[in-house]
């Protein structure tokens, strides 16, 4: 992790996000599934015009991307939600904390937001990293996701600064 | 009072519109100013062109919305999210109640819907309807709105369609 770094997201990062969501597995932590990617992942770099998404890299090259999904309503524009992707081989390096401890850095200093919230599938392998970073469950949903041979209870986590 | 109960049509989303400018509707509702409340219209109408919104009516005059937000990936096909608005003139004479029972139905045999749920914020008045039309609280996410009075949680409420039968709760 000596050579981390992270900048804000660019349109061009669609095609590593395009890349690390080849594997049909990918998706098995997303509300959208492996035919539906295509609209889900140009939607989600599109935050990258509000400065809005951050891109991870090492060695140059984006290992990760995490956005923040800001709100479209002023009377509920003090939080919102987040997406992160990390890319198949660079897990377990602590790139997802880092990429969340910048999200959270993000929301709090550029954007304001007093709460960020996130929506995690049972099980998961964030949820322990989020927990140390500070998210408390406010809800539990079970059966949310039906997948093949496959029911998912969905866990909606938030984090206050305040 | 008869009330029936019709798919939506043209035309439908300026009492939409109407009832949001009622005084204090917006209380329960995210909105601010007519450029959010006319968005928010279109998205909840947009969902007539799969014959979600339902559209109560009184003496051949619209009086109450509600519609399903059909989910757009397959995996979370099905399960939903609904909205529901009862014009002020007409509450507390049993539209919301047909309405919503006619919604579930609606959810469960032309949509296969095996989960529905609502946000609420705490304190509206609306919730005695969830409860008692049998919709159990699953979560809760304080400091949710932010307006001049302060914050308001939102309440998640669900049911599970498989207690639905024959449009009766």
């Amino acid at each position: 992790m000596n050579d981390f770094d992270i900048r804000f997201s660019e349109e061009g990062d669609l095609a590593s996000l395009e890349e690390w969501f080849l594997d049909p597995a990918a998706c098995d932590d997303y509300p959208f599934g492996e035919q539906e990617k295509g609209d889900a992942l140009k939607n989600w770099i599109g935050f990258s015009k509000y400065k809005a998404s951050l891109t991870g890299l090492i060695g140059n090259q984006p290992v990760a991307v995490g956005t923040l999904f800001l709100m479209p309503y002023k009377k509920v524009a003090h939080h919102c939600s987040f997406y992160l992707m990390v890319a198949p081989i660079h897990r377990r390096k602590g790139v997802g904390t880092s990429m969340v401890r910048n999200l959270l850095h993000l929301a709090k200093t550029r954007f304001a937001l007093e709460s960020v919230d996130v929506e995690v599938y049972e099980p998961s392998h964030l949820q322990p990293i989020l927990q140390k970073l500070g998210f408390e469950i406010f809800a539990r949903q079970e059966g949310f996701v039906k997948a093949e041979n496959c029911v998912r209870a969905r866990v909606l986590m938030e984090h206050f600064f305040v | 009072m008869t009330v029936t109960i019709r798919l939506a049509e043209e035309g439908d989303q300026q009492y939409l519109v109407e009832w949001l400018l009622q005084p204090g509707v917006l209380d329960w509702f995210p909105l601010e100013g007519m450029r959010e409340i006319e968005d928010a219209a279109k998205i909840w109408l947009s969902y007539k062109q799969y014959s979600a919104v339902l559209v109560a009516v009184y003496d051949g005059i619209p009086c109450g919305i509600a519609n399903l937000y059909l989910q757009p990936y397959k995996k979370l096909a099905h399960q939903c999210l609904f909205a529901i608005i009862v014009d002020e003139k007409v509450r507390g004479q049993g539209v919301g109640t047909k309405l919503l029972q006619e919604l579930m139905t609606l959810a469960k045999e032309q949509f296969k819907i095996e989960l529905l749920h609502l946000e609420v914020y705490e304190g509206n008045p609306a919730m005695r309807l969830y409860e008692r039309l049998g919709f159990e609280q699953y979560g809760k996410q304080r400091h949710f709105v932010k307006d001049a009075n302060g914050y308001k949680a939102k309440i998640l409420m669900q049911k599970k369609m498989t207690e639905v039968l024959d449009g009766r709760a």
